[in-house]
């Protein structure tokens, strides 16, 4: 539950469990600025599940047991890792926790077959069409142009495999939709590369193609061989399996007529 | 009179590599490089172990393309240069053993 804690010696702690892609975290923090603001800020993906992530928040006082097998540093915020204990130290403000959730659940993607993804996510007909590129390829375009409500997110999609079906779920992350995505998932129809053209027309990608076109935009920041093999495995097994596209792209609704059913 | 390589050769360990679409994807953490091996590429990284000389490679690509031993020289060595360019090989002092 999303509720105040037992005191600590750092203060009030409270807790706020979220699940993204059916990944569960725990956030515990004193900080009751931070609270409101991720609370607010992930409202959408509020969900209790067993055995989450804790992670703590500027809590000096947690002792890790074992060193960290992942440590990232963004402006300041640091992100350390282990079996039993996530910790983000020196995170002020809500966009600086953000940041330290995308890095560590593109750590953790990699234990469930999954990973992060630049690309614009939208359900049409049951089925997820993600639509990757680099910022101004076109990303938040597709999701303006299509139907409200369809938009998983418009940023950051989340690709797992589950029970061999390849899915995509919605994340918080925002992009220029300022809004969080939507926490729901859909089997994924394709992954299509966005390129803006003079007119819409889709081309298939051979799966070295698509290992091109995903490579930029995968989020992961370790730059360990073993995670990085880890990631290929996974990135190898997901380009073998979905369907690729390039989609030349003119910026306008009738893009949706050339893309495959 | 057959002369002692002063090299093997292995594959960097700080690499990602993997085999799709018959295409040897191999992947630089350090800078986010995707390197493509072609055919002949792939042939030869797959028998990169740090146990092989240029001669020991040329010999099993002349073996597997029949193609004669000189071309194959020249075209192992070639490649083997662009790779370790490229930092995907790094060669390693020759022993009668190899690295074990």
């Amino acid at each position: 539950m999303n509720a105040p804690d037992a005191n600590s010696a750092g203060g009030r702690q409270q807790q706020f469990e979220l699940s993204i892609g059916c990944v569960p975290i725990r956030l515990q923090m004193a900080d009751e600025r931070l609270y409101n603001a991720a609370s607010a800020r992930y409202g959408a993906f509020t969900g209790t599940a067993a055995q989450p992530i804790p992670i703590t928040l500027n809590d000096f006082s947690a002792a890790e047991s074992q060193p960290p097998e992942f440590v990232y540093e963004f402006e300041g915020a640091v992100l350390r890792t282990g079996p039993n204990l996530t910790r983000f130290d020196g995170v002020r403000n809500e966009y600086a926790l953000d940041s330290l959730l995308r890095v560590l659940l593109s750590w953790k993607l990699t234990g469930h077959t999954g990973f992060l993804l630049h690309a614009a996510t939208v359900i049409r007909k049951g089925k997820a069409y993600v639509f990757t590129g680099r910022s101004g390829a076109g990303k938040s375009t597709v999701a303006s142009l299509s139907p409200r409500g369809s938009v998983l997110t418009d940023e950051i999609s989340l690709l797992r495999c589950q029970s061999g079906v390849w899915r995509a779920y919605g994340t918080p992350f925002w992009g220029e939709f300022r809004a969080a995505g939507s926490n729901t998932s859909a089997p994924v129809r394709g992954i299509f590369r966005l390129v803006q053209a003079a007119e819409n027309r889709v081309m298939a990608l051979r799966p070295v193609e698509l290992l091109r076109a995903l490579l930029p935009n995968v989020l992961f920041f370790s730059p360990e061989a073993e995670a990085n093999r880890r990631l290929l495995k996974i990135l190898g097994q997901a380009v073998e399996t979905i369907s690729g596209y390039e989609l030349a792209f003119r910026k306008d609704r009738a893009f949706w007529e050339v893309l495959p059913e | 009179m057959t002369t002692k390589p002063s090299v093997f050769w292995q594959k960097n360990p700080a690499l990602a590599w993997r085999e799709i679409d018959e295409v040897t994807v191999i992947i630089s953490p350090s800078d986010s490089v995707m390197h493509e091996l072609n055919d002949t590429g792939s042939f030869l990284w797959k028998n990169i172990d740090g146990h092989r000389s240029a001669a020991d490679l040329a010999g099993l690509l002349a073996e597997s393309y029949e193609v004669g031993p000189d071309v194959a020289l020249t075209d192992t060595q070639a490649l083997l240069e662009e790779m370790s360019l490229r930092k995907l090989v790094i060669p390693v002092p020759a022993t009668d053993g190899g690295l074990g």
